[in-house]
């Protein structure tokens, strides 16, 4: 993946800014994970509303977890030559053209939405051409 | 997009209220020494949370937000009257852009 004389795609996550956001997450865990075992110890006192922030606190630490793993891989994307699968993602897209321009992708946004947009964008410019190829120009403004 | 919109305007409204409930009725009433609304109300607001956050991340990922932004989103949901002003910011700053470049309609582009 890497090109010989630039450094390893990884190596953004020691960035300092990175590492920050790696104690951010690290303690907010720690600190949900704490409230959460906090609740327990109280539900398992008598509160029985307690029980309901048991089960919550550790929910919103696997949020984070999720968020902070997400966000990551969605870096690694980007560094690693993004705009070469951007591209085949808008090719691919543009070729289903023209019904119901990017409904569906609208609607599920699956784990890329930043490849959607850009393939929405893509087809648009298509169906331009293609207006523009078969002198249909009275479309435009149409919508 | 609009549906995404959608969601995040309605969990953002119902939460911020429950939470307005919470912190402007409920706790002063707890301190008062009548808990049962600030226990019920607060239980409401766990569970509404939860689908906020859910709702608000899935916004986020579709406007492609950097992460500062993102937890502020994330969090607004917790800080009474925040809700709402994230909600404006947000539509100002990121949703309404977002939605005049997806629609290429209301742009004509000249050649």
């Amino acid at each position: 993946m890497e090109t010989p004389g630039s450094a390893p795609v990884w190596r953004f996550l020691i960035t300092p800014r990175w590492l920050g956001w790696h104690l951010l997450m690290v303690v907010s865990c720690w600190g949900m994970l704490w409230l959460g075992d906090w609740q327990l110890h109280r539900a398992l006192t008598g509160n029985g509303l307690s029980w309901a922030y048991t089960f919550e606190w550790p929910l919103f630490a696997g949020f984070a977890i999720v968020f902070w793993a997400r966000t990551i891989r969605d870096e690694f994307r980007i560094k690693r030559g993004g705009g070469q699968v951007l591209a085949e993602a808008g090719a691919a897209s543009a070729a289903g053209l023209p019904d119901g321009l990017g409904t569906r992708q609208v609607e599920e946004p699956a784990d890329d939405a930043g490849d959607e947009e850009l393939a929405r964008y893509n087809a648009y410019l298509a169906r331009l051409n293609a207006e523009v190829n078969s002198t249909h120009g009275k479309r435009h403004g149409s919508k | 997009m609009h549906a995404a919109v959608l969601r995040y305007r309605v969990m953002a409204y119902i939460t911020g209220v429950v939470l307005m409930v919470l912190c402007f009725v409920g706790i002063p009433l707890q301190i008062a020494g009548h808990p049962a609304v600030a226990n019920d109300v607060g239980v409401v607001h766990g569970i509404l949370y939860i689908i906020y956050i859910i709702v608000a991340y899935a916004l986020a990922r579709r406007l492609r937000l950097t992460i500062g932004p993102t937890i502020l989103l994330l969090l607004a949901g917790t800080i009474p009257v925040l809700t709402f002003v994230v909600e404006r910011w947000m539509t100002r700053r990121y949703i309404n852009p977002a939605i005049s470049a997806a629609e290429p309609a209301a742009q004509p582009v000249s050649r």
